[in-house]
């Protein structure tokens, strides 16, 4: 009986430790939500008001003590989705806290998959970054939506650097406001196998026809004409616009259709969709068993002779095939094209601060600088991509070509740029449709026609 | 055996208080009791309550706007291709249920009759059966998807080198064979399961029903079919339940070998990938409307598991 009231005692004090734990989030959480929802102001204010209401007598002694150290120690944390850039980031922030006696920052990457639920759930309370790596496009909106991002413009004088076009990656559709310094962008075409090329005497096509004639040849040689894969649908509308752009009017056709004069309905949309069905006597056999990393490892083996990819792509290539030569060209207009051929590209996300951080004047100089040429030239060097600052050179070949390519004939990833703000977004259809379309299941005008009825659902023409 | 069961009913029902004791008294039991449900208020009860409560609002992100009534559960069934994708996804839980049940829970008591007969190696056949739910969904799909693969995976290269070309087939690739080959995956690791439940049940079954069966002449399937089979009925409700629950739950498995979108063009879209979609691809209403389609899972799991429940409860009282 003793024990029996004991394990009662024991229970009840437990019962009510839970209690206490468990209670303290939920009483907070409404707080912060709050917070969030009207936007940083109430934060501050809170932090200021000891200041006015605290007895004078004890208040000027803290805030001495406060401000004697002539350089305040200051921690910035930095989140993104890039584990393997770690060491290159760290590399990049030595220099920044070498200019910058008294700031650490700290690089903290999180699995790409999933980081979009990691930011959003960090951002809603304690813990979460001061500065945080962000996605493009429809990717940022739900972010700034829920008022968790501090406005940058008017703020942020590197923002100047940036091209107009490129910063409306890092634009809010609601109030039109700039939430990031843009770090990168992406641009894709097509890789090819250089010895390939050299052993069957082929070179880099002009022409849609010399296109064609290069993937018979390949294909007559037993090589793979072009490794892709129909597997992961979210390479389709890449592989689309890489091939295809041209005949539905790229540029001309982006601003058509976010006028609203034409939809994805239009004839020549619809025949931009044939062209890519065309093409799949060119791709493995059996394309939709075959995911992205398998289509990547047929090339790397060299067992097929062009690869449709990014410029994201270059430092996979050099790691896991150092000793490939590869060479990138751009893809030549297929026949009545509207436009003459182009190289798709994207701003691949960009860097905000939190609208919850506690250093928030750090955390805005930092982001200042990662609009920077200095930051933007070793961003393209030591993590070799392409960088968002106009004129930054990266030291592998491959990536001026790139940047070169793009420049030249520069123009939007389609569905990425424009359509990936709402539900159903219109990658996610082109991937599914795609897919469908390789399958039989599916014809050019059912999946163009499938874009515009989700599309549809939340996109207004001219808004 | 009426007779029996009359005589066994009555002490089961009062079989809670053991011969001579009273119940104890109520703080104690509100005292034991209380632990467990605050843990299962707090974290099962509470965040259902709270997304039954999230899927009446429109939400910005994160935050919350105007409460809407049952527009989110409208939206589930009217939005393209959510409309197309739900009953799609349905109907693709069901056939996963019943494959699962077909060939998984089938071939577990199959096992576990083998296993119940035989003496040597018994230990180690269970094992080597349970071994593969030991290892997460995702590991089992990744794995599972290297071996499957139509390039380098070794079922194919297999296949081919027995002169089995016509077979080599891109088993994930094929809208008509990926769902198959997901199920048979699934029951590849979760066979052990069921047959170490079927195999309790089995060593429950007293040897001297069998032994009587026996002297009056039973054949082996005589005697599974009229004997074992009836007395493992509260089992088989058991092993049914948690594999409707499972199946209706299904995400990490189906992930790993058809991808988010269930691809091939959506052979393999089950209701966990539709949420998942829903839920951290969608828009930026995605928050409301996934509650809902959380609220609409939970009912439908629950009230057919409940459902089942006492049916199954109900033949096993009229068995015994």
């Amino acid at each position: 009986m003793k024990n029996l009231k004991v394990l009662v005692l024991l229970a009840l004090a437990f019962t009510l430790a839970f209690s206490v734990v468990a209670c303290q989030p939920a009483v907070e959480e409404p707080a912060i939500e709050e917070a969030l929802v009207e936007e940083p102001v109430a934060e501050e204010s809170v932090a200021e008001e000891p200041v006015a209401e605290e007895p004078v007598a004890e208040e000027p002694a803290e805030e001495e003590v406060a401000e004697e150290p002539a350089t305040e120690e200051v921690t910035v944390t930095v989140w993104s989705w890039r584990t393997e850039d770690e060491d290159a980031y760290n590399e990049i922030f030595d220099v920044y806290e070498a200019a910058h006696p008294g700031v650490t920052v700290e690089f903290v990457p999180f699995v790409a998959t999933d980081y979009n639920n990691i930011l959003a759930t960090g951002l809603t309370g304690e813990g979460g970054p001061d500065v945080a790596q962000l996605r493009a496009y429809g990717g940022i909106q739900p972010l700034i939506e829920a008022g968790q991002l501090l406005p940058l413009d008017g703020e942020i004088e590197s923002l100047a650097n940036f091209p107009a076009g490129l910063l409306k990656g890092a634009t809010a559709l609601s109030d039109g406001r700039i939430y990031g310094v843009p770090f990168g962008v992406q641009a894709f075409t097509a890789f090819y196998n250089v010895a390939i090329f050299e052993e069957l005497g082929l070179e880099e096509p002009a022409t849609w026809n010399e296109f064609i004639a290069v993937l018979d040849a390949l294909q007559a040689a037993d090589y793979i004409a072009i490794s892709a894969p129909a597997k992961d649908t979210w390479m389709l509308p890449l592989i689309h616009d890489a091939v295809a752009a041209p005949r539905y009017g790229s540029t001309e056709f982006e601003a058509e259709i976010l006028s609203g004069e034409t939809d994805f309905n239009d004839p020549d949309y619809v025949a931009s969709l044939g062209v890519i069905q065309d093409l799949q006597p060119y791709f493995p056999e059996d394309v939709v068993g075959i995911d992205y990393n398998s289509s990547k490892t047929l090339f790397l083996t060299e067992q097929a002779g062009i690869f449709i990819g990014g410029s994201f792509e270059v430092g996979f290539w050099r790691n896991e095939g150092p000793d490939l030569n590869l060479g990138v060209f751009r893809i030549p207009a297929p026949p009545e094209s509207i436009t003459d051929s182009v190289v798709p590209g994207w701003m691949d996300g960009s860097f905000g601060v939190n609208a919850l951080s506690d250093s928030p004047d750090a955390a805005k100089e930092l982001v200042n600088w990662m609009g920077t040429p200095e930051f933007g030239q070793m961003f393209t060097e030591k993590i070799k991509q392409l960088s968002a600052i106009p004129g930054m050179v990266p030291t592998d070949p491959l990536l001026v070509e790139f940047a070169e390519l793009f420049a030249e004939t520069p123009a939007s990833y389609l569905t990425l740029v424009n359509f990936r703000y709402g539900d159903p977004s219109g990658s996610t259809l082109l991937g599914e449709g795609i897919q469908s379309m390789f399958l039989g299941n599916a014809t050019p005008d059912s999946v163009a026609a499938s874009m515009q009825e989700g599309v549809s659902q939340w996109f207004t023409p001219g808004e | 055996m009426t007779e029996n069961s009359e005589a066994k009913k009555k002490p089961r029902r009062k079989a809670n208080v053991g011969v001579g004791q009273s119940a104890p008294p109520w703080p104690t039991i509100i005292a034991f009791l209380l632990p467990a449900f605050v843990l299962y208020a707090v974290f099962m009860v509470w965040p259902l309550i709270q997304s039954m409560y999230f899927s009446m609002y429109e939400f910005k992100g994160l935050s919350r706007e105007g409460f809407v009534g049952l527009d989110n559960f409208k939206e589930l069934f009217t939005r393209y291709p959510l409309n197309e994708q739900l009953p799609r996804a349905f109907m693709h839980n069901i056939a996963f249920f019943v494959g699962t049940m077909a060939i998984q829970n089938t071939m577990g008591l199959l096992f576990a009759l083998l296993l119940y007969g035989s003496r040597k190696g018994k230990r180690f056949f269970q094992t080597v059966y349970t071994t593969p739910y030991l290892i997460s969904a995702l590991v089992v799909g990744y794995l599972w998807s290297l071996m499957l693969n139509p390039l380098f995976g070794p079922v194919n290269q297999i296949l081919k080198a027995i002169g089995l070309d016509a077979l080599a087939h891109p088993w994930l690739g094929d809208p008509a064979t990926a769902l198959p080959a997901i199920i048979l995956v699934n029951a590849w690791q979760w066979m052990g399961f069921p047959m170490l439940l079927f195999a309790a049940g089995l060593a429950n079954i007293s040897e001297e029903i069998r032994e009587a069966a026996r002297m009056d002449g039973a054949t082996r399937w005589q005697l599974f079919r009229k004997i074992e089979l009836p007395l493992l009925t509260p089992v088989i409700g058991i092993v049914t339940v948690l594999t409707f629950i499972g199946n209706f739950n299904a995400f990490g498995i189906v992930w790993s070998l058809g991808g988010v979108d269930g691809g091939p063009a959506g052979s393999t879209d089950v209701l966990g990938l539709v949420f998942y979609r829903t839920a951290f691809r969608g828009g930026i209403d995605a928050f409301g409307l996934a509650s809902a389609l959380a609220v609409l899972m939970f009912f439908f799991i629950f009230g057919i598991s409940t459902i089942a429940l006492k049916k199954f409860r109900k033949v096993e009282d009229q068995l015994t």
